[in-house]
């Protein structure tokens, strides 16, 4: 029996030894396989349609012409006439005791001017366009106390500004407070005061009264009846008056977009008009003086514009007409080549535009004895200008573009082992594009990926009749081959470079080249990949 | 002390009465075309070589067949008898207690399928893939649970306790794939469903084994007999099921350089999903077990032919399983070797040789059985060890 026992334990581990052994299988590495795929990734028509007729670009038979025209700086009259959040109070206090007042006592009827404080600026009349006033009553009487307040300048619609409250009745200690706030949009504010001969004046008036279903009171000299009025946040769409001197000095900088990442080269400008125009929509006189207008381009090359109109004062007159037929005035200043350096100055290719400028609004003081008048749509504008044909001169003008990538993969998860660009591209521009990449980390770079060819420049190409363009078709590919793929983990940027030129196909120099109206640039880019697929 | 009396009985009954270990441990995995290495870098790991990609690809029917079966039973007949009263019907049954773990895994695919999952959509352009057909079912269960015996005819009925830990059950029914070679455009057509039951989301339920002998009359003195073996026939209630959908139609060219811009590639993957037309739920489902079917002739040992045939036949509840039928001639070597070699069709595999050997000692037995000798698309190993003590 004992012997028995013994065999059987025998065999019983024997077998379970085989049957971990066929059971229990080791997963030495991953299971993986290798395949192939292409992915669309863009397809697009990139031309200058979008900007014909928008005030940028405009198309005169088969040529393009810029003509550019762009606001440098706008003012309306919130931002030359501002009222600051005022408060003004007016309050009632007794002399003496008043005893056996009885209900519905009316004890106060009285007249306040208040004066704004607007600097230089004397204003007679404006009109709200938005804002409000906070009105804050106070009782200190033990029983309720009906406060009306007027504005006799404040009105809409011919109706003056009136406002009743029932304040409950409070004590010395402690007043009753009623608090509302009151939109003002579209009131009108006659500041001239109660004569109509004065400016910057806004008057109150205060009516109090006890609660006619009230008891009988004694008003004692300790109280003070007091009403606040808070003017806040507000904008006028009109105003009369003399709206000060105050001169307005200020430096504006204005960048253009792609001209920042050129690194190198250079082009070259046809002849072209640029012209700068001061515009004074406000009934009074304004002076102008371009103080300073400079180009600065990537390499730091700064270039000034010189020209006779740069420095010098200029005087605008008032506009004329009102609301509804109001004529700004306006001054023009030329710049072409034969008065100034304009051509220098943009084909400096300046990334960033620093303009120096000086208004004036009553150059000579309060000639208008007041009348000076600003409307709704009354603006201070300064607007830029330019007229040329659409061609350029390329000589291996490159842009260059960093950007911040992350392109680790999980190499225990299906990854990429492999990868191709390929760039199918008809070109209708007469400017060729090489395209490098570097991949790099931390700044240095470790890989240089040059494209196998050159996105063709249309001149190399042929003369489509259905369209009537030049066209030229190119079939790039950008290889990334394993072992940059592999690399791509440590890597955190890329730079992007596109050398253009507007070779001619003839001689190999660059020359000036109009671009053609209609001109596109049709992409379609799809990537190859090798991967390695891990279930 | 009447505690310890009892105690005592059950030890002398454990110690002294018929009792009996059954332990079964299969794997089997096979294809109807897919080459083994393939399906053994699956299982064991490795780097799928191009060439046996290849070579599978051009052994692809339209529509194929790859699956894995594998599990482990393990049975205690006890000594405790129904009844001891020989008079009643119940002392012919013994209590019997069971326990097992299976794992189904089934997937029905077209050519096309196989191709661009292993070589990628480049060596497709310009051709129309058809992926439709596609049907994946999976199941993962374990069962615990008890019954009766017959001593004489070994015939046995019991009742598991089932919880199912994985549930996968996924069919496309139409679906295309086609990539222009000039524009490299995908036109992408899909309509199928998924169920899945995660770990997380046990489903639990019943099911029920049945071994059921029965004998012909063709020799008297030792009649044949065949066995109905039921495995697994139960089901199982999942109150958690995500159930996936898509049924919708994808073009796609690339993006223009504006929607470069101001699409993210979440967004564009949420568009791709939009435009298939992707739903998901959560659902309660009931979920059928792969119960397994096998009608099959059992060779006596103690039978006095040398040679005798031995046939069956195997269904298992999934769509993926095609029926298994198997026929060989069984050899009696030795008294306590006996063997046997034929032939195997359908399960997850077309036609394939199958062989078997078993050795029996004085109080043990021992079976190891392969349906595919040759290892063809596949492998297949079933060890059967029983000991009567």
């Amino acid at each position: 029996m004992q012997r028995s026992s013994k065999m059987f334990k025998m065999r019983l581990f024997i077998f379970l030894i085989v049957y971990t052994f066929f059971f229990s299988s080791c997963k030495k590495e991953a299971t993986r396989w290798h395949s192939d795929w292409l992915l669309p990734v863009m397809k697009d028509t990139l031309s200058l349609s979008n900007y014909y007729n928008d005030s940028t670009l405009s198309i005169t038979g088969s040529q393009i012409n810029i003509n550019l025209s762009r606001t440098l700086l706008d003012l309306g009259l919130s931002d030359l006439i501002e009222i600051p959040d005022t408060s003004i109070s007016q309050q009632y206090q007794a002399n003496f005791t008043v005893s056996n007042v009885s209900p519905g006592f009316t004890f106060v009827n009285s007249l306040k001017n208040h004066e704004l404080d607007l600097g230089d600026i004397q204003l007679k009349e404006v009109r709200v366009q938005s804002g409000q006033v906070e009105l804050k009553v106070y009782n200190p009487l033990n029983t309720a106390v009906l406060y009306q307040i007027e504005l006799p300048g404040v009105s809409q619609n011919g109706q003056v500004f009136v406002q009743n409250y029932t304040a409950a009745a409070g004590s010395v200690q402690n007043p009753t407070v009623a608090i509302e706030t009151i939109n003002l949009s579209g009131y009108d504010i006659d500041l001239s005061g109660q004569q109509g001969l004065e400016f910057n004046q806004i008057q109150s008036k205060l009516t109090l009264k006890t609660d006619p279903n009230g008891q009988t009171v004694t008003i004692y000299n300790n109280q003070i009846f007091k009403f606040e009025a808070a003017f806040k946040n507000l904008r006028f769409d009109y105003a009369k008056g003399y709206f000060g001197s105050t001169l307005i000095a200020n430096q504006q900088q204005f960048s253009l977009p792609y001209l920042d990442k050129i690194t190198s080269g250079s082009i070259a400008l046809p002849d072209l008009n640029l012209s700068l125009q001061v515009e004074n929509g406000f009934k009074m006189a304004v002076r102008a003086q371009i103080a300073q207008m400079v180009s600065t381009n990537t390499q730091g090359q700064a270039v000034e514009l010189t020209a006779p109109s740069i420095g010098p004062s200029m005087f605008l007159a008032a506009a004329m007409g009102t609301w509804n037929n109001l004529q700004p005035s306006s001054l023009t200043l030329q710049f072409d080549a034969n008065n100034s350096n304009v051509k220098d100055y943009l084909e400096n290719l300046g990334a960033y535009h620093n303009i120096t400028y000086q208004l004036q609004p009553n150059p000579w003081g309060n000639t208008s004895a007041g009348h000076d008048e600003a409307f709704a749509h009354s603006r201070l504008r300064l607007k830029v200008s330019a007229q040329m044909p659409m061609a350029l001169n390329a000589d291996g003008l490159t842009l260059q573009d960093t950007f911040d990538i992350d392109l680790s993969q999980d190499l225990n998860k299906s990854h990429i082992t492999g990868a191709t660009l390929l760039l199918d591209a008809t070109n209708a521009f007469p400017v060729a594009c090489d395209i490098v990449l570097y991949l790099m980390k931390d700044g240095q770079v470790a890989h240089t990926i040059i494209a196998d060819a050159q996105l063709a420049a249309s001149t190399l190409g042929q003369l489509d009749p259905l369209d009537g363009l030049l066209k030229k078709k190119s079939k790039i590919k950008i290889v990334l081959p394993p072992s940059v793929v592999a690399d791509l983990q440590d890597l955190n940027q890329v730079a992007v470079s596109a050398s253009f030129s507007t070779t001619d196909p003839q001689t190999g120099l660059a020359t000036q080249q109009a671009i053609q109206a209609n001109a596109f640039l049709a992409l379609q880019i799809q990537m190859q990949l090798q991967t390695q697929i891990r279930p | 002390m009447r505690y310890l009396f009892i105690l005592f009985l059950a030890c002398q009954q454990l110690g002294f009465a018929q009792q009996t270990l059954l332990i079964d441990a299969y794997g089997h995995y096979n294809s109807t075309g897919v080459k083994r290495q393939i399906t053994d870098a699956f299982l064991y790991g490795g780097l799928i070589d191009s060439s046996h990609i290849q070579t599978s690809l051009s052994r692809l029917g339209a529509r194929n067949t790859f699956g894995l079966n594998m599990g482990l039973n393990a049975q205690w007949q006890t000594p405790w008898l129904l009844s001891k009263d020989t008079d009643k019907w119940g002392s012919s049954y013994r209590l019997v207690m069971g326990a097992g773990v299976h794992q189904y895994g089934g997937i029905q695919f077209s050519k096309d399928l196989f191709g661009l999952v292993f070589q990628g959509g480049l060596p497709y352009l310009s051709d129309t893939l058809d992926l439709s057909g596609l049907k994946v079912e999976a199941t993962t269960f374990t069962k615990i649970g008890f019954g009766l015996v017959n001593n004489l005819t070994q015939s046995s009925f019991l009742v598991h306790f089932v919880g199912v830990q994985n549930h996968l059950s996924a069919f496309m029914n139409a679906a295309t794939w086609y990539q222009d070679a000039s524009t490299a455009q995908i036109d992408l057509a899909l309509n199928g469903q998924a169920q899945i039951n995660a770990s997380n989301t046990m489903a639990y339920g019943l099911a029920l084994d049945l071994d059921y002998r029965f004998g012909s009359a063709e020799y008297d003195e030792a009649p044949q007999q065949f066995q109905l073996l039921v495995q697994n026939f139960g089901i199982a209630r999942a109150k958690q099921t995500t159930e996936y959908s898509l049924d919708g139609a994808l073009q796609y060219a690339g993006n223009s350089l504006a929607a470069w811009q101001q699409t993210s590639l979440d967004e564009l993957a949420t568009g791709f999903l939009d435009s298939l037309g992707y739903e998901k739920n959560s659902v309660q489902k009931w979920i059928f077990l792969p119960a397994q079917i096998q009608l099959a002739k059992v060779c006596d040992w103690e039978r006095p032919n040398r040679i005798e045939a031995y046939y069956g036949a195997q269904f298992i509840l999934r769509q993926t399983y095609i029926p298994f039928v198997y026929a060989g001639a069984h050899f009696k070597v030795k008294k306590a070797w006996q063997t046997g070699v034929g032939m195997a069709y359908g399960g997850f595999g077309g036609l394939r040789a199958q062989a078997y050997s078993a050795i029996r000692f004085k109080r043990s037995q021992l079976l190891l059985r392969s349906d595919n000798i040759a290892l063809q698309n596949g492998a297949s190993l079933y060890l059967q060890f029983r000991c009567d003590f």
